[in-house]
């Protein structure tokens, strides 16, 4: 009997797709070329960052966190599920807890679009010079704003340039560079491969210990000084706890078409009225923001944010989901990740840092 | 006995192949069941359409997805229809074809004919899932169909907002329409290789239609527990909403991409098994 033979093929395809597998892991990356020193490659970023050909692209961003804590999506929040209507909170707790994937077209700074993909929806981010559009698929809504003029005339796109409201690694990696003083030890890691280009990969690592911050590497463009990947590590975790990064990115400008939103028939349409000496807008609730806008302007890694009681929105506290995931502790409840901690203290404040809970705790006495 | 005269042809492949495919549609696609599996997946959007016309305006972002788009659009009947079919309906008839392709012959005694011809084995099982794939592409053609039919009936055919915001014609909406009809054959695919092994493990129709259908649930809820995510790209039910991305401005081409390639993966494998079993297999009915 020859019987065997005949299962031949059926051990052969799942060999075949293994191989398959490995050789596309392995396939040729060149090595990034040698000029290899921290300095450098911030020299390469900063040069990316100035010259205005090098920021255009269009590009897929994955996002995920691994925070210890369960995962949130928007839908399961308040019992008017869905759309803009359960808050900000909920928009922010649900970037924290559910892995997201944008993609992203950029023709300079001032034109952007953002593109989170969600399951049979879609929520849209568009600045086109000072107009920003957000559009919600789910509830058909549209917001716009305008935002002062000074964020154009804005002179160098360094560091305190007005950022793309999402978790760009680009944003994010100069922001992080910016703070990169004394308190930080800037080296560099091995040669990464991020969404098929090779890429330097800078570590911060904190010089103090009083941190949940093991490290933060930034995945740099050997050919573009682009910075591709940020991922964050909180101490004692090899998965990292925060990771934003492309996996396909092409360079050249994108079809001008999709800088403009028109408000399509049926939406409902919201101005949003954006002070003249007001933040540009992503510190606030738009779905595309980011979940650690402060570490980069943080004095320091075990610096702690203190809330006054009387800026706290009341709702945020008294929403169910924060009562569920807020534990006892000493000098009020405590939100805990792997990365960050919230202590709601018992007198109205609320303490933020990336620090342990104790040093919230002693802050909070204090 | 048309089919069996058409396996039994001597050996010239390609002709005789055509002939049994041709055979094999034939009987596929006149059969009561096939058609009353049609109608039903084409009654899906009849019945969305109605419910939303005679119950007024669906509050906005309830139900399923793209629902308030239907009265502004009746092309998106169509597309309400088709993700309402996907998790359940659309796999559960591919199930039905798929597993009875060799066991509804054994269970009727005609597999013994079918195979007279030497290399008839394989030739039946390729001839079966080439007509098994056939329905993947024809059953999601009738829910848009259907939809499309339904939509221009009950609704006023207008401008079709996109999941980004940006607004598409009628003509360009039903390319779309079409467009994601073709995915969903597409994921089918590996469905109707999975059925098409169970068809050759039992003789008892039923039995391979359940298990497909079952492997088809199970695998989605696999890919609703967080706890699997690193299971979830090598579901084969893990693109099956893709779909919508051809809803979005630029159409994202790349889940089309892989999900074709995961279902090529699964229709080689169990393609593969069920050929390890048929040709091993003694045939007695």
């Amino acid at each position: 009997m020859r019987g065997w033979r005949r299962w031949i093929p059926a051990a052969a395809v799942p060999a075949a797709i293994a191989v398959g597998l490995l050789a596309g892991g392995a396939s040729a990356v060149v090595a990034p070329p040698p000029p290899a020193t921290p300095e450098q490659v911030l020299a390469l970023v900063a040069g990316n960052a100035t010259r205005t050909d090098a920021r255009q692209f269009s590009g897929t961003l994955e996002q995920r966190t691994d925070l210890g804590l369960p995962a949130i999506p928007a839908q399961t929040l308040g019992p008017g599920s869905g759309g803009p209507a359960t808050g900000p909170e909920a928009a922010v707790l649900e970037l924290l807890t559910v892995p997201h994937t944008a993609r992203v077209y950029a023709d300079g700074p001032e034109h952007v679009r953002v593109q989170v993909i969600d399951q049979l929806a879609e929520r849209d981010l568009v600045r086109n010079g000072r107009d920003v559009w957000t559009y919600d698929s789910k509830a058909n809504a549209v917001m716009h704003a305008v935002l002062p003029d000074r964020t154009l005339s804005h002179g160098s796109p360094g560091a305190t340039a007005p950022a793309a409201p999402t978790a760009s690694p680009d944003d994010l990696a100069r922001r992080l560079l910016a703070a990169a003083d004394p308190s930080t030890e800037v080296t560099l890691g091995a040669p990464v491969v991020v969404a098929g280009r090779s890429a330097y990969a800078l570590v911060l690592t904190p010089r103090t210990a009083g941190t949940l911050v093991d490290r933060v590497q930034i995945a740099v463009d050997a050919a573009s000084g682009m910075p591709l990947a940020v991922d964050v590590y909180a101490k004692g975790q090899a998965v990292a706890a925060f990771h934003a990064g492309f996996t396909s990115l092409s360079f050249g400008a994108p079809d001008p078409a999709l800088f403009t939103l028109v408000p399509p028939p049926g939406a409902t349409v919201t101005e949003k009225q954006i002070p003249a000496d007001a933040v540009p807008p992503h510190a606030g609730t738009s779905p595309g923001d980011h979940p650690t806008p402060d570490v980069g302007h943080a004095p320091g890694w075990d610096a702690i944010a203190v809330i006054p009681a009387d800026r706290v929105p009341p709702d945020v506290l008294a929403s169910p989901l924060v009562q569920q995931l807020a534990v006892p502790a000493a000098r009020g409840r405590l939100l805990s990740s792997s990365l960050v901690n919230i202590l709601l203290a018992d007198d109205g404040r609320v303490l933020v840092g990336a620090v342990p809970a104790s040093a919230l705790e002693a802050a909070a006495a204090r | 006995m048309s089919r069996a005269e058409a396996g039994a042809e001597p050996r010239p492949a390609g002709p005789a192949t055509l002939r049994l495919l041709g055979s094999e549609l034939g009987i596929l696609f006149r059969r009561w069941r096939t058609w009353a599996m049609f109608g039903a997946l084409a009654a899906v959007p009849v019945l969305i359409g109605l419910a939303v016309r005679f119950s007024g305006r669906p509050p906005s972002g309830r139900g399923p997805a793209f629902l308030n788009q239907v009265t502004e659009n009746g092309l998106f009947v169509g597309v309400v229809a088709l993700v309402v079919c996907t998790p359940l309906f659309l796999p559960l008839t591919v199930s039905v074809v798929s597993g009875d392709t060799i066991a509804g012959e054994a269970s009727l005694g005609t597999l013994r004919y079918l195979l007279v011809a030497p290399a008839g084995r394989v030739r039946l099982l390729a001839v079966k899932y080439a007509s098994t794939a056939l329905f993947c592409v024809a059953a999601p053609l009738a829910v848009v169909l259907g939809g499309t039919a339904t939509g221009l009936v009950l609704f006023p055919l207008g401008q079709a907002t996109l999941l980004s915001g940006a607004v598409i014609g009628p003509g360009e909406a039903f390319g779309r329409l079409l467009l994601m009809a073709g995915y969903s054959a597409v994921s089918l695919l590996g469905l109707a290789a999975i059925g098409l092994f169970a068809s050759t493990l039992t003789g008892v129709p039923v039995g391979a239609m359940a298990a497909t259908a079952v492997l088809a649930v199970v695998s989605q809820i696999l890919g609703a527990l967080d706890q699997l995510e690193w299971l979830h790209p090598w579901l084969f039910t893990h693109h099956w909403l893709g779909l919508a991305d051809f809803l979005r401005e630029p159409v994202a081409w790349d889940s089309l991409g892989q999900n074709a390639l995961l279902q090529a993966g699964y229709a080689a494998f169990f393609a593969a098994l069920a050929y390890g079993r048929f040709t091993t297999k003694d045939i007695l009915a």
